[in-house]
């Protein structure tokens, strides 16, 4: 069964085509890099994948469940980093999860061993009780990822979570969302424009002007367009047409 | 949540105290003394009388309610089982207000236009007596002993003592400007007189006929000229005394050991007169403009309601 | 929808009003002055030395301190509404609204439980208001502190489903800022939450009508006579019919096939 799959996709805004004929998936514990530059269609991808609102056409389905028919059971095993700051600012990172924790229907007394354990992954555990407020950026996303897997979810979404970090902390959340996904299973749609993030084993969708331009492994890429590396490729891809 | 009101109603009427009491109220412009009910605080009837009506007192025995005619020269006779005008008595020309003697057989009767008071044996049905007092005499009041009945005169601006025996002139002493009500208080050793124009009351001691105090009205947000003391209940225990303050639309409650003014309560337009319950927990006003009574709980100090009686409420007594 | 989920994610959406209200005092602490000001300079403009005639619920004269409070306190309710939806349109600019509708549960219920929190969190206000509003011998009978209260409640879904709807249509804070200018404020003045209908139809007919038909003078008079332990039935269903057809417009406001989002994004 797939993690995740979208099946003739699209979307538009008033006259506006902003996703057309998407069609991809992601594997079950795999990780998938959504690659695109800005304006793509990336966060509409993932308005439309978080079931924050339906796609005009096409059908997707989180393990087997219609994010149109059954959002709720679809939504149960999403974890979700928007590209935009969503903690509470004036409340704390143990808050913030808390509050997580009770809109996926968790115990008080799960909620806060989990908390304990993803804050204590991520690192982030001894800011647990300072305001969101006084976190850096880096430890906020940290935060928030940790917030993204207190109700165990089997595939997590991230919308470009590294922008505006520096490169060691881009570096530490990319690591820690790859120890995830290989040491838990955790299927993972990583969202972003950096290409150095993209590494050889990874699945690949490269986005372009609201369409799928490219689908496969990450080190075949460059091999199937006879181009030099991934830069290359991307550069190939997204040239407008 | 309407049957969370409707218990709540109830709670609250369980709380209220019933009282079996009834208000009796003349109607100057409408001829009229309406009949209130003290428990419900509803009008019950009203039945007509002579023209302008405004003084009224219960008989000793409460079963007969006086009421002054103005404009009739007379008194009626209000039975008040049967809620009927019985009887007249005679009064003299033009009563205003009269006071019924302790001893249950004399009314006092002041003649505006006369310059008297009338004394009127309730029994024989005639005018026994007058006494001479100042222009246009208004207040009455009798001591609990029945020895002395005071009255007012309006633009003389005295108080005359009248020996009630003889019908003798005691005394005068001079008050502030358009005196309006007496009262003696529970002891007699005090007499209250309230003036119109100037908006006090001025103590007097009886026993040396000398002014112990004046009691000052103010009613924030009002001028002076606004603040009228008008009618006065004394409380059987002596230490209150109410006045209502005509246009400022207030009665007040009187602290009569330190003069002070406890309290003022917002009621009506006009208030004219008031009248204590029984149990001393009530207190009604005549609200001369506004046309209704306000009942006063003077236990939680709050008005409670007012209740349309007729035009021109005056005077307000309440019986069993 | 599982009852345990439900129950636990109110009570999670509860904890979180609570909390962020409690953390912006400035918020709170200008909640209960503006309408003791408004107490003290309105009463002062209105001069009812005299006393105000009769009008229902109250069985005597009044003076206009008696009169405004419940519709001070109706106002509080209204501010906190707008400012709950302020807030709303503002979570959606910044996102975290997003995560409260990426729970697994209906979105209406998550709307509701959001109106609801946010009304539960208002009320301790209210009530405190009510209590200081004692000193200025606005004194209704103790037990109308208690029937008062799913008045309150009512007129605080009311005001808030109102709310909800605003920030499901305006989707940038400027909008929203019109939206205060141009529908808040005229409902607050053009009711009897300041001055009875009488007073209104003095100052022109056509105010009068607007008042006698406004929702939000529903509300008034709904906290109004229960304050007093009375019960106006129309009052009641005015303020529930809006507050069934308010939220029913804010789901579709929000609803993920048909709701302002599907149709234009915006990058909440």
């Amino acid at each position: 069964m797939k993690a995740l799959s979208l099946e003739g996709v699209g979307h538009s805004f008033g006259q506006r085509r902003v996703l057309d004929a998407i069609s991809f998936s992601v594997a079950e514990g795999a990780m998938c890099i959504l690659l695109g530059r800005n304006g793509a269609g990336k966060t509409t991808l993932f308005s439309l994948a978080t079931g924050l609102y339906h796609a005009r056409s096409g059908q997707i389905d989180v393990f087997g469940h219609s994010m149109r028919t059954d959002p709720a059971a679809a939504l149960a095993q999403m974890g979700v980093v928007f590209q935009q700051q969503t903690l509470d600012f004036d409340l704390t990172a143990a808050e913030n999860l808390r509050y997580h924790a009770s809109l996926h229907g968790l115990g008080a007394s799960i909620s806060e061993a989990r908390l304990r354990e993803e804050l204590g992954r991520l690192e982030v555990l001894d800011r647990r009780d300072e305001p969101v407020r006084s976190l850096s950026g880096g430890q906020r996303r940290r935060v928030e990822i940790a917030r993204a897997l207190m109700h165990r979810p089997r595939i997590l979404l991230l919308d470009e979570p590294t922008t505006g970090l520096d490169v060691p902390g881009r570096r530490a959340i990319e690591q820690h969302v790859r120890a995830l996904c290989r040491e838990r299973g955790v299927a993972v749609l990583w969202a972003t424009h950096f290409l150095e993030e993209v590494s050889a084993d990874d699945d690949l969708v490269v986005l372009h002007q609201g369409r799928v331009r490219w689908a496969g492994g990450a080190r075949h890429v460059a091999t199937s367009l006879a181009v030099d590396g991934l830069a290359d490729a991307f550069d190939l891809l997204t040239e407008t047409a | 949540m309407q049957v969370l009101i409707a218990l709540l109603l109830v709670m609250s009427a369980l709380a209220a105290p019933a009282a079996a009491e009834t208000i009796y109220v003349s109607n100057e412009q409408d001829n009229t003394v309406a009949i209130v009910d003290g428990a419900t605080m509803t009008l019950q009837a009203t039945i007509d009388v002579g023209r302008r009506p405004r003084g009224l007192a219960l008989s000793v025995d409460k079963k007969t309610l006086f009421v002054a005619e103005g404009d009739d020269n007379r008194l009626d006779l209000v039975d008040i089982a049967k809620r009927q005008v019985v009887g007249q008595l005679p009064s003299g020309a033009d009563p205003e207000f009269f006071v019924v003697h302790p001893d249950g057989k004399r009314l006092f009767v002041a003649n505006e236009n006369d310059n008297l008071v009338s004394v009127v044996d309730i029994a024989a049905g005639k005018v026994v007596g007058t006494v001479d007092v100042g222009v246009e005499p208004e207040g009455l009041a009798v001591s609990a002993d029945g020895s002395t009945v005071a009255c007012t005169s309006e633009t003389t601006s005295m108080v005359h003592l009248i020996d009630s025996r003889s019908l003798e002139l005691i005394d005068n002493l001079l008050v502030d400007t358009r005196p309006r009500a007496a009262a003696f208080s529970a002891d007699g050793k005090q007499l209250w007189v309230s003036s119109e124009l100037r908006g006090t009351v001025t103590v007097f001691d009886t026993a040396t006929r000398a002014q112990t105090g004046k009691v000052e009205f103010m009613v924030p947000g009002i001028r002076r000229e606004g603040v009228q003391a008008v009618g006065i209940e004394m409380s059987r225990d002596g230490a209150t005394a109410y006045v209502a303050l005509g246009p400022s639309n207030r009665v007040a409650e009187v602290d009569t050991m330190t003069l002070k003014v406890r309290h003022l309560y917002l009621v009506g337009q006009r208030p004219w007169h008031v009248a204590l319950s029984d149990d001393q927990k009530r207190l009604v006003s005549a609200n001369g403009n506004s046309g209704d009574i306000s009942f006063i709980d003077l236990e939680n100090q709050e008005v409670v309601k007012s209740v349309p009686v007729g035009r021109g409420p005056w005077g307000v007594v309440i019986g069993p | 929808m599982k009852t345990r989920h439900a129950v636990r994610a109110l009570i999670g959406i509860l904890r979180r009003e609570t909390l962020r209200t409690l953390r912006q005092r400035g918020r709170l602490l200008s909640a209960i002055i503006r309408p003791l000001v408004w107490l003290a300079i309105f009463a002062a403009g209105f001069r009812s030395v005299l006393g105000l005639s009769i009008t229902p619920p109250y069985q005597t004269y009044v003076l206009y301190e008696v009169y405004v409070v419940p519709g001070l306190a109706a106002m509080m309710l209204l501010f906190h509404a707008m400012a709950s939806s302020l807030a709303m349109v503002y979570d959606r600019e910044m996102g975290s609204m997003r995560l409260l509708l990426t729970a697994p549960l209906p979105r209406w219920y998550l709307l509701a439980a959001r109106m609801l929190a946010s009304v539960v969190v208002g009320l301790p206000l209210v009530y405190l208001f009510l209590l200081i509003a004692r000193y200025w011998d606005v004194r209704p009978p103790v037990l109308g502190y208690l029937a008062v209260f799913p008045a309150l409640v009512l007129a605080g879904l009311m005001l808030g489903a109102f709310g909800l709807l605003v920030s499901s249509i305006s989707t940038q804070m400027e909008n929203f800022a019109g939206v205060m200018n141009f529908v808040i404020f005229p409902t607050f003045f053009a009711s009897t939450a300041l001055y009875p209908i009488w007073r209104l139809a003095e100052a022109g007919p056509v105010l009068a009508n607007i008042a006698a038909w406004n929702p939000f003078s529903s509300a008034v008079e709904l906290i109004r006579f229960t304050l007093y332990l009375r019960f106006d039935p129309v009052s009641a269903l005015v303020v529930l019919a809006c507050l069934v057809v308010f939220f029913l417009a804010a789901v579709v406001g929000y609803d993920p096939g048909r709701g302002l989002w599907s149709r234009r994004g915006g990058e909440g």
